[in-house]
Parts: structure tokens; C-alpha cells; sequence
């Protein structure tokens, strides 16, 4: 591998947004020191900054559903893209601002800013 | 940043869970040389001086909205993670090309050392602190 960082086996460039995310801990690693899958394990969840949906597709097997909302589109093409090709249907992603989200009122059990303040 | 932490609020259940994650720039990270029986540490690498801003005025965010009532601050901790690379030139280039770090370490080892060791695996362990906060629901 040359020209970048790698993780878990991926190789990953240094500035597309969607593959930077490979440099994160993996979503697994993050869920056990928040508490384990139990903070998510039948819940509806947010993933605010989502990028490429490293996170939300990370807990969308334990979750009820999931949403991922990112100002980058060309991240969320690469989430939709993500979650075809990992046959998660339980997530959706939307293209949007943190200050103005695109949901009713109180509709998640879990919101979650992962690397995004 | 209070506006989005506001937005979340809103869209947040009573007593739910907002999950505050990010890198901790209040301590450094370390470029370490892989070993036989562990890590060696090759140099510190400080957070630039404008995501240290930015860390902070997220603090004074979450602070802030604690403080008007909106959350209540619950478990909290930091764990350390580590980016691989496969060569210390490897681990220069993502120095220079990061946008959160101080594009070069300060080297704890000599020049000999690392022209030396240049072709070795080496990682950048960082530290990633998290917050669980818990909705008290709309005043």
C-alpha cells in the first residue's frame, strides 16, 4: 500500500471525505467504550455528519432504524452506495444541515455526533 | 454550533441520547515505530492552533446548552486509537496533508535513528474522547 493511511486492511486516500472516515476507529471499537450495542439495540438513531455511513451502517443491525444527515452529497452518495452494497435497509441518508434537520420533533431515542463538533 | 445542538434537541425524544465524539486535542498524539513487542515511541504530534479553537468553542457549545437545560451530562471517557501506516514517509504525508495535526512531529528519537527505521511500520495513535448526554426534554 502506498500513498495514505491504512485501517482494518482498506486502503484510504487522505482528503476524500467519504474515505476518510477509514481512518476512525471502527464503529464497533467506538459502540463498546459509549456503552455497547445496548445504547442503540432497538432505538431510532441519528447520525449527524454522517459521511459515508461508516457509523450508521455500524448500528443499523442492532438499531430499529437509522438515519445519516451530511452537508457533503458526494458523501452521501457514497453512504447510499455503502448501504446497497452491505444490504442494510433499515438506514436512510439525506444530503442536509445540523441546524436544520429534516425531522419531527422528538423522533430518535439517539443522536449521535461522531467526529462532527 | 448551539443552533445545530438546539436542532438536535429538538428532534431528540425526552430522555434520550445525544453521543458527543471526537478526537481529544488536549493531549497529543504520538508517531510510534512497531516492534516485535509492542510500540516505540518516534515523536509527538500537537493539534493545530485553529482546531484547538474549534475544540473549544464546541466545549463552550455543549457547556452552554447544558447549562440552559437541555441535557444532562452522563458517562464520559477517551480511548486511544491508532492510524497505521507502513513507512515513517507515509506517516510524514499525512502529517502534511491533515488538517488537524501540526504538519510535522517533534522527534524524540535522532535523525540516525529514523533513516534507520524509515521503512518500518509506524502509527499514529490519537486520542478520541466521548460524551453521552441525556435529554431533559423541551423547558
Amino acid at each position: 500500500m502506498s500513498g495514505g493511511a491504512r485501517h482494518a486492511g482498506v486502503d484510504v486516500g487522505n482528503h476524500i471525505p467519504a474515505a476518510a472516515s477509514a481512518l476512525r476507529p471502527l464503529p464497533q471499537v467506538e459502540l463498546k467504550h459509549w456503552g455497547g450495542y445496548r445504547l442503540v439495540r432497538d432505538k431510532r438513531v441519528l447520525d449527524v455528519g454522517c459521511g459515508d455511513g461508516r457509523l450508521a451502517l455500524g448500528v443499523a443491525r442492532s438499531a430499529t432504524r437509522v438515519d445519516g444527515i451530511d452537508p457533503d452529497p458526494e458523501a452521501i452518495a457514497a453512504a447510499r452506495r455503502n448501504a446497497r452494497e452491505a444490504g442494510v435497509r433499515n438506514v436512510r441518508f439525506a444530503a442536509g444541515a445540523a441546524q436544520r434537520l429534516p425531522h419531527q420533533d422528538a423522533s430518535f431515542e439517539v443522536v449521535i455526533l461522531s467526529w462532527t463538533l | 454550533m448551539v443552533d445545530a445542538l438546539g436542532e438536535i434537541d429538538r428532534v431528540l425524544a425526552p430522555g434520550g441520547t445525544l453521543v458527543d465524539a471526537r478526537p481529544d486535542s488536549r493531549v497529543p498524539a504520538y508517531v510510534e515505530r512497531r516492534t516485535p513487542r509492542g510500540f516505540q515511541r518516534f515523536g509527538i504530534v500537537n493539534t493545530s492552533r485553529l482546531e484547538l479553537t474549534n475544540d473549544r468553542a464546541s466545549d463552550r457549545a455543549i457547556a452552554r446548552v447544558v447549562g440552559d437545560g437541555l441535557f444532562r451530562r452522563g458517562r464520559r471517557g477517551r480511548f486511544w486509537h491508532r492510524v497505521e501506516f507502513n513507512s515513517l514517509p507515509e506517516v510524514r504525508e499525512y502529517l502534511r496533508d491533515h488538517q488537524r495535526f501540526v504538519h510535522s512531529a517533534e522527534w524524540v528519537v535522532d535523525s540516525a535513528m529514523r533513516r534507520r527505521h524509515s521503512n518500518d511500520e509506524f502509527a499514529i495513535r490519537r486520542a478520541v474522547r466521548f460524551e453521552l448526554l441525556r435529554s431533559l426534554g423541551r423547558p
